[in-house]
């Protein structure tokens, strides 16, 4: 098998006598869809910052697409390839639904920004091409009808949809959606998750899934992982997860093993 | 969306209809233009030949008037620039005289000390004054554009009240420098400074601090800046370097304010070190703030409406502070988004 896309060994950080992530071994490979769950305060999120660069690890490695990334910037962990989504939507609300897509095609610009000044036919060219795909964007995700809106003003589900967007304007490899399904309602949950389907079908990528809600975990990925204070407990596909006695025990309690059954 | 209640009894379909999200294949391509301001050098150039036509005819224009035309114009040349900051970039720097008086004294000396070996004791020709003055200018602007660079790379890691603070520093520390730096005059400061400032290089400038403010932002380079002042975090995980954005905002204001403050050492003909003190930098905020932050057009109405009040109240001598002061309070209170922020056409911000 080749290398996986990206690849944390024995990944840990510890934040003064509290070890937040403790020698995580985990992988997402090429074209996969992956859960990782577990019960609040487990280390998700932590994880997360540990791969986009907010956090160094204390020890262990990342590498993606063979690189290391430990030291570099949040922007350059972007520019190898990773791009996330927030769990609290973080948008640029005074910009429009337009400029919060073309803003992220900036990874890709092709002029200088000094050509701004001057303003040649090269700058106007590549401004045009940027307005394209950012416009190309939006229509794949039914979001062309905001274009000018501030995007602030959108509903909720929309903004979800318009952070995706976003993500993938600057052409990951890898997205890390961050709980896309906090505050939605069973009906908002079903769409996520024939989103999530159709963005990795379509561009190609692999999708790492941080969630609480089991719905969307269990009926989009192929593989899940869980962590319960900062160690990872099982990993597995959506039915050993669902029978894995720890998993059981760790995330729902110790009486709810019919919960995860009836997602 | 279209709304219509009571029924026009044009109607035919009743009573009253809303189409609130037309469906996207309905909606026409707009085809609003990526850069909204098409040939953005023509303005300049028309900006520029204006400001020409202007100078031919200032021998006949009142002399007090134009001084205040041209005190208007500098402070544009400030609040424009500071707008990049402080507005668009939404960092909030108080060291805009700082900068704006290593411009002044670096031009200043361009004009007084290398001055006369390059145009000789006749002084020259109109001509190689003009280019004279315009290499000070931009000697000025590039001496507070490296102030901006060496003050920026370490403070633009702080936010907010502290980056505040750390300008407000860097400003008095230029001022303290400049009062004991005998050469340069100590704190008599520099006098017999040659009065190349006419009405076109201030307009020249306006044009230029305008132009080049504008076609930034309005670029996708540009709407970095107003990523970077919504969410920093966002902007790094859609991969912009926010800190080399605020840099970059920060430097390009400081040119503009050393360029600004070229203009005024040569247009007042002397300088002192006081005359850039932090009430100074206050008072190109308030201009930006009044303006309605990160919004150019507001912002000019703004320093045009700010330079103009003093002068206004002038007859009222002993009051004029007070009211001034006064009249700022009430604008604050009645509108804290800035007295000029509106948006004109399509919403293009």
């Amino acid at each position: 098998m080749a290398a996986p896309l990206l690849q944390l060994d024995k990944a840990t950080i510890r934040f003064g006598g509290l070890t937040a992530v403790n020698s995580v071994d985990f992988t997402v490979g090429e074209d996969e869809l992956v859960g990782l769950i577990g019960p609040n305060g487990a280390g998700k999120t932590t994880v997360f910052n540990l791969m986009t660069g907010v956090y160094q690890p204390t020890d262990g490695t990342i590498t993606f697409n063979g690189t290391p990334i430990a030291g570099l910037r949040v922007n350059e962990i972007v520019d190898l390839g990773i791009a996330r989504t927030f769990q609290n939507i973080r948008l640029f609300g005074s910009l429009s639904v337009f400029d919060n897509v073309r803003v992220a095609c900036n990874l890709h610009r092709a002029t200088s920004p000094i050509q701004a000044l001057i303003r040649g036919k090269s700058f106007r060219a590549d401004e045009a091409a940027i307005t394209k795909r950012a416009e190309e964007l939006l229509d794949i995700f039914n979001l062309r009808r905001f274009r000018d809106a501030p995007s602030k003003s959108l509903p909720y589900g929309e903004q979800r949809r318009l952070e995706i967007v976003r993500c993938l304007a600057t052409k990951p490899k890898l997205l890390l959606l961050d709980e896309p399904a906090a505050g939605m309602n069973p009906t908002e949950k079903i769409e996520l998750v024939r989103l999530i389907q159709q963005v990795q079908k379509q561009f190609n990528l692999s999708i790492l899934l941080v969630e609480h809600s089991m719905k969307v975990v269990m009926g989009v990925c192929q593989r899940i992982a869980v962590l319960d204070y900062g160690v990872k407990i099982a990993e597995g596909n959506p039915a050993q997860i669902q029978s894995d006695k720890k998993v059981i025990e760790a995330y729902l309690g110790e009486d709810h093993q019919t919960a995860l059954s009836h997602h | 969306m279209s709304l219509r209640f009571p029924p026009s009894p044009n109607s035919r379909h009743g009573t009253f209809r809303i189409r609130v999200y037309p469906c996207p294949s309905v909606v026409k391509n707009s085809g609003s233009p990526t850069i909204p301001v098409p040939r953005p050098h023509l303005y300049l150039l028309a900006a520029l030949l204006v400001a020409l036509g202007i100078s031919q005819f200032s021998d006949r224009i009142d002399p007090y008037f134009l001084d205040v035309i041209i005190g208007i114009g500098i402070n544009i040349i400030l609040a424009v620039s500071l707008n990049l900051v402080n507005g668009y970039t939404g960092q909030f720097s108080l060291g805009h005289a700082g900068f704006m008086s290593v411009g002044a004294y670096l031009a200043a000396a361009v004009s007084l000390f290398l001055g006369p070996k390059i145009l000789g004791e006749a002084g020259g020709t109109a001509l190689q004054q003009g280019l004279m003055f315009l290499a000070a200018l931009v000697a000025g602007g590039l001496g507070a554009a490296f102030a901006g660079l060496i003050v920026g790379v370490p403070s633009l890691r702080l936010k907010g009240d502290y980056l505040a603070l750390v300008t407000l520093g860097f400003g008095e520390i230029i001022r303290v420098v400049f009062q004991n730096v005998e050469f340069l005059g100590g704190a008599l400061g520099l006098n017999g400074i040659p009065a190349y400032t006419t009405i076109f290089w201030v307009l020249a400038f306006v044009a230029l601090s305008v132009f080049v403010v504008t076609c930034l932002v309005h670029s996708t380079y540009g709407r970095g800046f107003l990523a970077t002042h919504d969410d920093e975090i966002a902007s790094e995980s859609v991969g912009l370097n926010t800190t080399r954005y605020k840099i970059v905002a920060f430097v390009i204001g400081a040119f503009f304010a050393g360029t600004a403050g070229g203009l005024y050492g040569h247009f007042k003909m002397t300088i002192t070190p006081t005359g850039f003190d932090f009430t100074k930098s206050i008072e190109i905020v308030v201009m930006v703030i009044l303006g309605g932050m990160g919004n150019t057009l507001g912002v000019i109405l703004a320093a045009i409406l700010l330079t103009l009040l003093p002068e206004l109240l002038r007859p009222i001598a002993e009051y004029r502070m007070i009211i001034y002061s006064l009249m700022l309070i009430i604008l604050m209170l009645v509108r804290p988004q800035g007295l000029f922020n509106f948006k004109f056409g399509k919403a293009k911000l």
